[in-house]
């Protein structure tokens, strides 16, 4: 019988040791096999992304729209984007952080890669509006650059593919720190205040956020329509229906992390909400619209939380915040 | 030759086998098959919301659509090239499909 009674204490312990381990980062970081992460191809990416040449006037750069100082989103803070010559992009900046981990890139998930994604914005015409046949043969003229890629990609050389390689590989590198929850979870129970571990509890349970928004990086990766508008949807309100006229895919948007939320502001695709707060509220009542909007996603309930569950829930999203990551913004750039 | 030609079918229907995958945990289970042409792979979903199961693949392509909670879908394997089919809902979803010549 004691024998018995210590096997079980062992295994229990065990369980302890391991419950909640989904909730943090895994330790490596996904890499494609003809990419893999070296220091000369994240130092390359990383002068590429805050490299302002990388724009047809000499303005904006990846880290224009996607910040380290504003959760790796809009520096000047913007309901959706503003690119060259002032133009509005259609949507809301997502954040970098964690991006690594996603199988789809973009609000509507239209690439499959970093890599895909990686030379997409520069090209088009409201963000850096600079057509490859352009920035490929002023960066070849850059012999700093030159040097760079052929230490990053000896046999490959600078061209669209490495272009796209190295800044994908810095943004592999874009990971979110240690928040009040990371901790909370490795066992320090007095990292989250009491109403945050309350909204815990509720983002787990009776407010389903994790039926969209779990494990580690508080995405799944998933596409929903989640009723922000109602009635026929237009261009980039469409969502992942552009990519392909699927009738799930009507206003469906890739769910974003949740990691640094406080930093991100303003919210959703479109960046209709500036509150934390709101949004959070807008999601636990089952979107902004109950009726007339098409193709709703049906994890979008009303949750029926009282406004101090609804609170609750607001303060847990704070403790997923954690300190910036120390990037060394670069202040020259090769030439 | 209609009487033959039902027969044909009928033999076909009789001969073709049915696999059920479901959809639990946000995962297709199994997550790998082996069928043959003329099959049937029925969807199940276990999950409390919906998913939709759907390959682009030249010959097999079909999209069950949306499919809630507790329902089964059914699709027939029309062609004899592999094939993977993914939730559109939940593209970290994916199974593997081997269509055996």
């Amino acid at each position: 019988m004691k024998i018995f009674i210590l096997l079980l204490f062992f295994v229990l312990s065990l369980y302890a040791k391991t419950e909640g381990k989904e909730w943090l980062r895994p330790a490596t970081v996904p890499q494609p096999a003809d990419n893999k992460l070296t220091p000369e191809r994240i130092e390359l990416g990383k002068l590429l992304f805050f490299d302002v040449r990388l724009s047809r006037d000499d303005t904006i750069s990846c880290a224009t729209c996607h910040h380290p100082k504003r959760g790796w989103t809009d520096l000047a803070p913007s309901p959706t984007a503003i690119g060259f010559e002032g133009r509005k992009g259609p949507r809301n900046s997502p954040t970098l952080l964690n991006t690594a981990y996603n199988s789809r890139h973009f609000w509507d998930g239209r690439a499959k890669t970093l890599e895909d994604q990686a030379v997409g914005p520069m090209q088009a015409d409201v963000e850096m509006n600079m057509p490859l046949s352009i920035l490929l043969p002023k960066l070849q003229k850059i012999q700093g650059y030159q040097k760079l890629f052929k230490d990053a990609y000896p046999k490959e050389g600078l061209n669209e593919v490495t272009l796209a390689k190295a800044i994908a590989s810095f943004e592999r590198t874009i990971l979110s720190g240690i928040s009040p929850f990371d901790k909370y979870i490795q066992g320090e129970k007095e990292a989250m205040t009491l109403e945050q571990k309350r909204g815990f509890e509720l983002f787990k349970g009776k407010a389903h956020c994790i039926e969209c928004h779990e494990t580690f990086n508080f995405t799944d990766g998933s596409f929903h329509n989640i009723g922000l508008k109602k009635g026929e949807l237009q261009d980039a309100e469409l969502g992942r229906y552009n990519v392909k006229n699927r009738a799930s895919w009507y206003g469906a948007i890739k769910t974003p992390t949740l990691r640094d939320v406080t930093k991100s502001a303003p919210y959703f695709h479109d960046g209709s909400v500036n509150s934390l707060k709101e949004a959070s509220d807008i999601c636990a009542d089952g979107g902004r619209y109950t009726e007339g909007v098409r193709n709703k996603s049906d994890s979008m309930k009303n949750r029926n939380l009282t406004p101090q569950e609804k609170s609750h829930v607001a303060a847990f999203l704070e403790a997923l915040e954690a300190p910036d990551l120390d990037i060394q913004i670069p202040k020259t750039f090769p030439q | 030759m209609k009487r033959l030609l039902f027969s044909l079918l009928s033999l076909t229907t009789l001969f073709s086998a049915e696999y059920v995958v479901d959809q639990k945990n946000k995962t297709f289970l199994p997550g790998e098959l082996s069928v043959h042409v003329g099959d049937i792979i029925t969807f199940k979903n276990s999950d409390p919301f919906s998913h939709n199961a759907y390959t682009d693949e030249e010959e097999n392509e079909f999209d069950v659509g949306m499919q809630k909670s507790g329902t089964k879908k059914s699709v027939k394997v029309k062609g004899a090239h592999d094939f993977n089919i993914e939730c559109a809902i939940h593209p970290n979803m994916l199974i593997k499909v081997k269509v055996d010549k």
